[in-house]
């Protein structure tokens, strides 16, 4: 048996939903798309030979009769348009951010939960490949027991995404509580939740608008540069949204209290700082050798899996889609556990409330 | 008075557009602009004509609520706004969908005239064979998936334009020009090549390169959009003299700067662009498909052009090829 999908919202992030499910054939197909401006939906059914698509929802989920939904609208609409889809008997894959607020979306969890149908969100770097190699060296006691955790998720303002929320005031984006962190830091924070195990860690948040005033409108005090700090009975963590920082960088480094270890995202490497362990000046001329060769197997084994056809940008999100097909299809556990997508909105909303939606606060 | 909308005049052909209208005696503009954009081209162009009345509407048109107030009572629209690059998504929305908004605005309030600039990449050219001519009765594309995404927008515009006239009745005209060049330009059309990793790669050859200098292209665009004759009918725009791709490179290499370039010729981007298609479905999709056999075959695989069409209207190219590269080059080089 295949799953039949469908998807409501035919944005950017669209693409690359309907790309990685035709890439797993054996599990699934596209049979319909939606988004209530029915060109949008028109152009992605062409290019990417959809059978069906529609500008109602609740027309396409009584024809298409999918079995998993995936929503990629705007938050505003996941509440609404998770009720329905689960109404309709589906399971739904909601993308990041869940909803407006934590009350949002505990009322979506508590749809979910009530309708027997399953759910994930788009927390897709979870399932990167650096991200599975960081997950089995922790648990295999590489770094002994975790002290701390740094998340960094750099922002590019000038890229597309950072271009259309500037271009355009009534972008929806500017409507979000929490603005333009609103929408990425899901992707800050979930890296920290299987660190920090408490539900209501102490949290700071500063942030402030970077960007020079040139607009007149609501653009002008868009905050852009966050910092969070979180202290868990266990486990602290740092978390930096910058807009500014060059090159946008991304990763995660883990200190535990044998090793330090680093994640990058973007390098797609993931490496150990062992610390000195010769003596005297020996101890600092070896480990920049040890961290290089640390860097060049990294890169042999990224170049093998690309040799192999298996090295793609989207690599996290199709193997998270897969795996929640597989909890559909095969009653495997599901990827991600709602206990942690309420925990990620929870310290949301607590980032945001301490923030403010003002201009400037230093 | 006769009240002329344009949008997309902050735009690189836009700016000449509007100083063309005005020297065509079109003194009453309403101009379209994205909050936050950049007026001053404009500017300059209108303080030339001091009698002329120049009125600013800030508008997005993927948003129906801005279309409405910028089409309100004019009586002819020039409707350049379009999306040249970005994600599929962004591009769609922001010529096609604005393109609705625009249509649905206009159905309401009924102007006399609707001047579409379209592009040449509508043509279906990829199975017509190398050295086809190029005219207004070539067939459009009927496989806008499998080539470049501009082509598949404008195409999608087109036909939405088309489908709107028949509901709403408004005289339309369509202008497709080729390679829009000039100062404030890009330097190559893909055309000519690519520009991969600082090498450039040369894969027009001895194909002609149909170019349309900006203020031509903008003066042609007045004179259809004049012309009573001109209703219902499409125009193809380009300039005479053409150069191949090959004389292009060479002279921007002479006035411009030298850069690094490798020669592909045809037979070998064909071979190239089959093992392409296969790798990306083979990996699926770890490199784009930048080249496929379609895709070549369409960008540069070859044409002949004709603008005779656009001369019988009345057009004459004012800037001739090699003043326009000689300006146009001259641009790049103090850019450069």
């Amino acid at each position: 048996m295949t799953l039949k999908i469908a998807l409501v919202g035919c944005g950017r992030i669209a693409d690359g939903h309907v790309e990685e499910i035709q890439k797993l054939p054996t599990q699934a197909r596209v049979v319909a798309v939606c988004d209530r401006e029915i060109l949008m939906a028109e152009q992605i059914a062409t290019r990417y030979r959809v059978p069906a698509f529609y500008d109602s929802y609740e027309r396409m989920l009584e024809r298409e009769r999918p079995d998993v939904v995936h929503i990629t609208t705007p938050p505003q609409s996941h509440l609404a348009l998770s009720r329905l889809a689960l109404d309709a008997g589906c399971h739904i894959y909601v993308e990041k951010p869940l909803a407006l607020n934590h009350s949002d979306a505990k009322t979506l969890i508590d749809s979910v939960a009530s309708s027997g149908r399953k759910m994930t969100i788009g927390y897709t770097y979870l399932f990167d490949p650096p991200a599975l190699e960081m997950r089995a060296a922790v648990n295999s006691g590489a770094l002994g027991k975790v002290v701390h955790v740094e998340s960094w998720y750099g922002y590019n303002l000038a890229g597309q995404f950072g271009a259309a929320v500037l271009a355009d005031p009534t972008h929806w984006v500017h409507a979000l509580p929490g603005r333009l962190f609103h929408n990425n830091v899901d992707h800050l924070l979930n890296k920290l939740i299987e660190f920090v195990a408490d539900d209501e860690p102490q949290i700071e948040a500063h942030a402030w608008r970077r960007h020079p005033v040139q607009f007149g409108d609501v653009r002008d005090e868009m905050q852009d540069e966050l910092r969070v700090t979180l202290v868990g009975r266990e486990t602290s963590a740092y978390g930096t949204f910058s807009s500014h920082v060059k090159p946008a960088a991304h990763f995660v480094r883990v200190y535990g209290e044998k090793s330090i270890m680093n994640v990058d995202y973007v390098a797609r490497t993931v490496t150990l700082d062992p610390g000195a362990t010769l003596p005297s000046s020996i101890g600092r001329l070896v480990p920049a050798f040890g961290q290089a060769m640390q860097f060049l197997r990294a890169g042999a084994r990224n170049g093998i899996a690309f040799a192999r056809g298996d090295f793609h940008f989207f690599s996290g999100l199709n193997r998270l889609i897969s795996m929640f097909y597989d909890s559909i299809l095969d009653e495997a556990p599901l990827p991600i556990s709602t206990r942690d997508m309420l925990r990620v909105s929870a310290w949301m909303d607590r980032i945001f409330s301490q923030i403010g939606a003002g201009p400037r606060r230093r | 008075m006769k009240k002329v909308l344009v949008t997309g005049a902050t735009g690189f052909l836009g700016g000449s557009l509007v100083e063309r209208l005005l020297a065509h005696g079109e003194n009453n503009l309403r101009i379209t602009v994205r909050p936050g954009s950049r007026r001053e081209r404009v500017l300059t162009a209108a303080a030339r004509y001091p009698d002329a009345r120049i009125e600013f509407v800030e508008a997005n048109l993927a948003a129906p609520g801005d279309a409405a107030r910028a089409t309100d009572g004019v009586d002819v629209v020039y409707h350049l706004a379009a999306s040249l690059r970005g994600a599929p998504a962004d591009m769609f929305l922001n010529t096609v969908v604005a393109s609705k908004h625009l249509l649905d605005a206009i159905g309401a309030r009924k102007p006399m005239r609707v001047v579409l600039v379209s592009s040449f990449s509508v043509y279906g050219v990829a199975e017509l064979g190398r050295g086809a001519l190029v005219d207004e009765q070539t067939p459009l594309e009927t496989h806008p998936e499998r080539r470049d995404l501009y082509g598949h927008v404008k195409l999608r515009q087109e036909a939405l334009f088309r489908e709107h006239v028949g509901k709403n009745g408004f005289e339309l005209v369509i202008l497709r020009p080729g390679v829009i060049y000039g100062p404030g330009g890009i330097a190559f059309s893909s055309r000519v090549g690519l520009n991969l990793f600082g090498l450039f790669l040369h894969l027009g050859g001895r194909n002609l390169l149909p170019l349309s200098f900006v203020d031509n292209c903008a003066d042609a665009i007045v004179v259809a959009g004049q012309a009573a004759e001109a209703a219902g009918q499409v125009y193809n725009v380009h300039d005479d003299d053409l150069p191949t791709c090959a004389e292009y490179l060479e002279a921007y290499r002479r006035e411009v700067k030298a850069i690094r370039c490798v020669r592909i010729p045809y037979p070998a981007l064909a071979v190239l662009s089959h093992l392409l298609e296969r790798y990306h479905a083979w990996s699926k999709g770890q490199l784009p498909a930048i080249f496929t056999p379609y895709k070549s075959a369409t960008t540069w695989g070859g044409n002949r052009f004709d603008n005779s069409k656009l001369k019988r209207l009345g057009w004459k190219q004012g800037i001739s090829t090699a003043q326009g590269m000689q300006r146009t080059f001259a641009w790049l080089r103090a850019k450069s």
